[in-house]
Formats: structure tokens, sequence, C-alpha cells
């Protein structure tokens, strides 16, 4: 004996085909309704009607696909506009519900800091270059920072210089040149601005969303890692060994047509305990903090307890052990 | 015009290299392709360098009209995007208005891809759009109304041929066609070249309970890719479903 159903009918069917016993589910007929009640099949969660029926008959089994190959199978009524609008309804619920997704969140903001920052670098080197083009007497690298702000607040060029602190340019800039000066310097100014709140959103977000790992990584690295996988399931369900590499794409390809695997991304590479590591204990290093990055990512995507500073110190203690054992570089052979 | 137009079946002619199907929303492009009108009849280009079933309906050695469904049909299509190719399959087996009375369930995993497919369902009777995994016969089961007459999937997604053994004889009517777009670069890079996947690819149809019909190779329209066609064998499920 097995249960057959859809939507609207459920069936207990006997070995022969013969219909033993059957309930039509007569709940509100209205898109939303039947567009729960599908979303229910979709997830394989049983109907009320279907628990009822299995309970009349405790050894019928339940077959999710029997009423598509039961000849008797009522068909449904054309067209059948109800049902067309519950698909829209449940369609578009799905897709509402797609904002919810802490991951597609997080890649958002991973992706606009990205190319925020990329468009920051040179925009930011072209307005130094351009203000040190006129004032000559500046320092380009220790007043770097000020540069943008003191062209942007400034009326006039010899007004920014007297900001810099320096004498004001022997040829000046036309008004017209100068106000493109200043219009390029607070769109520096801005764009630095823009790139502070998004670090500041995913610091806020990869916090809660991956707590574990944002304390042994860094929020932002953890948030960037996060991208690189597609989603924290997927980071939780990488090996460890995968994740050491994530972010050195162009040095896999290379690994598999023969080059030697590289030891850390981009990712691993940019916290201090690797980079700033001599270069002999860089790769065991990145290896043990690989294996303890994709185990604080599955605590936190299998609901464990969140790391605290005594595991995080942990860590850091053993990482050091790492570096005092292997002392001196590898005899070269 | 140089080349006389050949019906393949209602709704989709062929008029030399290029493919057209009866535009069931006139007016209506639905990825900015042309569209001419013939009386009052409105056709819509089908560029097979979009669609793979378009290119493969150009480069089949049998008869065209075999690797598509009828109009009133019942159809699957997995892996449905934005809906390129599902809008041209929905113009001749729905039709304007779904006079011919079938359905288009299309299968999509990605909300973006899903918000584009709800767009299309919205203006298009008989096209059922579905947010979700295309690989579980259990999350489509629901939508469909009955087993398909043509299943086409088009995943990228690594183990496709599996995949689509296992739909294809779960959902497949007896002697329904299934299609099934194979996409190399999919498919994991430690299983060997290109060919060596549509090999791999093609050994699984075999040995599947499917009776693979043609392999059709893209190239030139696609690259890297290539169509099975498969049908489900009629006497081995009719013995399964038929009562002693």
């Amino acid at each position: 004996m097995e249960i057959h159903f859809d939507w609207r009918l459920s069936r207990v069917v006997d070995d022969q085909g013969n219909i033993v016993d059957e309930i039509v589910w007569d709940g509100p007929m209205s898109p939303s309704g039947v567009a729960k009640r599908l979303l229910k099949i979709q997830q394989g969660r049983k109907l009320p009607e279907v628990i009822t029926l299995a309970g009349r008959f405790p050894d019928a089994a339940i077959d999710p696909l029997g009423s598509l190959s039961d000849p008797n199978w009522p068909k449904a009524e054309e067209p059948d506009e109800l049902f067309r609008r519950a698909t829209l309804t449940l369609a578009k619920m799905g897709v509402a519900e797609s904002s919810g997704d802490m991951d597609r969140r997080l890649d958002m903001l991973v992706s606009a800091t990205l190319e925020a920052r990329s468009s920051w670098t040179t925009s930011e080197s072209r307005c130094i270059e351009w203000a040190g083009l006129f004032i000559t007497e500046a320092d380009l690298d220790s007043q770097r920072d000020e540069i943008p702000s003191a062209i942007s607040s400034s009326q006039s060029i010899a007004e920014a210089s007297e900001k810099l602190g320096v004498n004001p340019p022997k040829h000046l800039p036309s008004d017209s040149e100068w106000s493109s000066m200043v219009s390029h310097a607070l769109a520096v100014s801005s764009s630095s601005d823009i790139l502070e709140q998004l670090e500041v959103s995913i610091r806020e977000i990869a916090t809660i969303h991956v707590p574990s790992l944002s304390a042994l990584l860094g929020p932002i690295s953890a948030a960037k890692l996060i991208a690189l996988a597609g989603g924290r399931e997927r980071l939780a369900r990488m090996p460890s060994g995968s994740l050491q590499v994530l972010g050195a794409h162009a040095a896999m390809s290379a690994h598999r047509r023969g080059a030697p695997p590289p030891k850390h991304g981009s990712v691993l590479f940019s916290m201090p305990q690797v980079s700033r590591s001599p270069r002999w204990v860089r790769g065991k290093i990145a290896r043990y903090l690989a294996g303890k990055a994709s185990i604080a990512v599955r605590v936190d995507h299998f609901d464990g307890e969140a790391w605290g500073k005594s595991q995080i110190d942990e860590i850091n203690g053993e990482i050091e052990a790492i570096k005092t054992k292997f002392p001196k570089p590898p005899k070269r052979r | 015009m140089a080349n006389k137009a050949k019906s393949i079946v209602w709704g989709v002619r062929r008029e030399g290299r290029t493919l057209w199907t009866r535009n069931a929303v006139k007016g209506i492009s639905v990825r900015g392709e042309r569209r001419k009108r013939d009386g009052r009849i409105e056709w819509r280009r089908w560029d097979p360098t979009k669609s793979k079933v378009a290119a493969a309906l150009l480069r089949t050695s049998s008869e065209p009209s075999s690797l598509l469904p009828d109009p009133g049909s019942t159809c699957l299509y997995l892996g449905a995007s934005s809906g390129g190719t599902v809008s041209h399959i929905h113009d001749f087996v729905c039709g304007a208005d779904n006079h011919h009375g079938g359905q288009v369930v299309a299968v999509e995993i990605s909300p973006r891809m899903v918000r584009d497919l709800v767009t299309l369902s919205d203006r298009r009777a008989g096209l059922v759009p579905v947010l979700g995994d295309a690989r579980k016969p259990a999350q489509v089961a629901a939508f469909i109304r009955g087993k398909a007459n043509w299943i086409h999937q088009d995943l990228s997604i690594a183990d496709q041929a599996q995949t689509f053994v296992r739909m294809a004889t779960t959902f497949l009517t007896p002697g329904g066609i299934g299609i099934l777009s194979l996409k190399a670069a999919s498919e994991r890079s430690s299983e060997g070249n290109d060919n060596l996947r549509f090999q791999k690819a093609e050994r699984i149809l075999r040995e599947s309970d499917l009776v693979l019909l043609e392999r059709i190779d893209l190239t030139g329209l696609e690259e890297q890719h290539v169509v099975f066609s498969c049908a489900q064998a009629s006497d081995a499920i009719t013995a399964a479903n038929s009562t002693p």
C-alpha cells in the first residue's frame, strides 16, 4: 500500500491500484495558501492530510513521486489559474528570502570593497601626483594623507600650500583647472569615507555570521574567505588544504601544470602570523592556521560554541612554538 | 526571400540557417532578439549561439522535430537561468495564453535568475518558475502535473550525466525525449580533457535505462558543449507500471 499526494489531494492506493482512502484539501483556495503547501512538499515536509492518512494506514509507504506515475490520478482542471498564481507567489517569496542570506550580503560588501579599493588607489595616487606637480615642496610621503583634504578644503592653490606648511607654487593652475583638482580631491576623500564605512559594515556582519573565524583571522579576512569560497557552508565543508590556498588561483592552476604548490593564498598571507614570519616557516604556519580556520568556520556554521580569547591565545602560542622550533632556514641541497 | 521557410513543428520554423518561433507574447522580445511579422503572426528569432537547443536543431543529423516537444505537452527544463531558451519552448508548447494547454516547468537555483524568470512567467501562462535544486526530484515533483514528454537539462555543475539519468528516468513518460546539454568545463578537471569527459558522460548514458539516440557536437555555435538526445525506453516502463 502506498500514499500518493499532490497539493490538492492525498490518497491511499493498494497494490492493485484501487483507491482505499482519500482526503481532498479544503483549505483556503488562495495563491498564498497553495504556495505554502507547495513549499511544504518541496521541502520534503508532510502535508497534514498525508499525516492523517499515515495514521489511518500505518503500513502504507509515502511516495512523493507516486502521483506522477499513478494512472488513475485525476488531471488538474485546465487552465489552472490558481496554481499558476501560487507558483509565481512562491518563486517571488523565494527571491525575497534571498536577502536574508548573510552569505549574499557579505559577498556584496566584500565585492563592493574590492572594487572601491581598486578605484581608490588609482584616484588617490593621481591626486597626490597632481598636487605634487604644483606644490613642489610638499613631502609626498609623510604628508600623503593630508594632501587630498588640503586641496579639497581650499579656495586656491596658495591656500592649500599654506595648509601643508610650504611655499606657494611658481606656476598657478587656471581657475577651471583648479576646480577640477578640487572636485577630484573631493572624490578621493569621499571614496576613503565610503571604504571606511564598508569595512565597518563588514566587521559588524562578519562578527555575527562567523564569530570564531572572525576572532581567529579578523572579520575582514573572514569575510574575504567566505566570499572566495562562495558561502559559509561551502567554506565549512572545504578541506583545510583548499582553504589554505584560497585566493591563489593563478598559483593553483600553475600547480596543476607542474609548478610547486602555493604555500598560502592571499587571505592567509595577509595575516601577520604568516607574512611577518621567516619565509621557511610560512608554509608550516599557513597550514596550521588553515586547519584552525577550517575548524573555526565549522564551529560557526554547525552551531558550535564560538571561540573566545583563550582559544585564540592558545593558537597564537602554538604558532610561536613553530617559529622557535625552526629558527634557521633549512640547508640548501 | 532566398530560403523558403520550413516548418519543424507547430510554431517553429527554419529559414536557411536561422530558426524562428511563433511569439506567444506579441511585440515583446525576451533578450533583445529580432522579431518579424508575417501577416498576423509574429516570429521571434531563436539564436543558436545563445540556446543549445536551437544549436542542436541545426546540427542534428536526424529529423529536427524529433528533438522537440509537441504543442500541449508537459516539459521540464532543468537549469532555466533567466529563461531565454525556456521562452522559445513556451512559444510553441503553450502558445499565446496557453491555448495548447501545455506546461513548461522551469527549475533554477539562483534567486537572481528566478527573478527574471518570474517576470517572464507573469506574461506567459503555462510557464511555471521553480526556485529549487534541479538535481533533486523531490524539489520538482510538486510543480509538474504528471510525467513529462520532454526534458532538457542544462546545469553547470559536476556529474551532469548522472543527474540527467536520475531526473529523466524519474520524470520522463515512456517514449518521452530527454535532451542533455553537457558542458565540459563544468565537470571535474581530474577527469581528463574535454573529450574524455564527453566520453565518460556517453558511457553513463549508454549504461543507463535511457536509450541514447544521438550525440550532437555544437562546435562553432557553442564551444566545449555536446548535446545528447535520449528517449525513455517504452517497454521497460510499461512493464514496470502495468498491473497484473
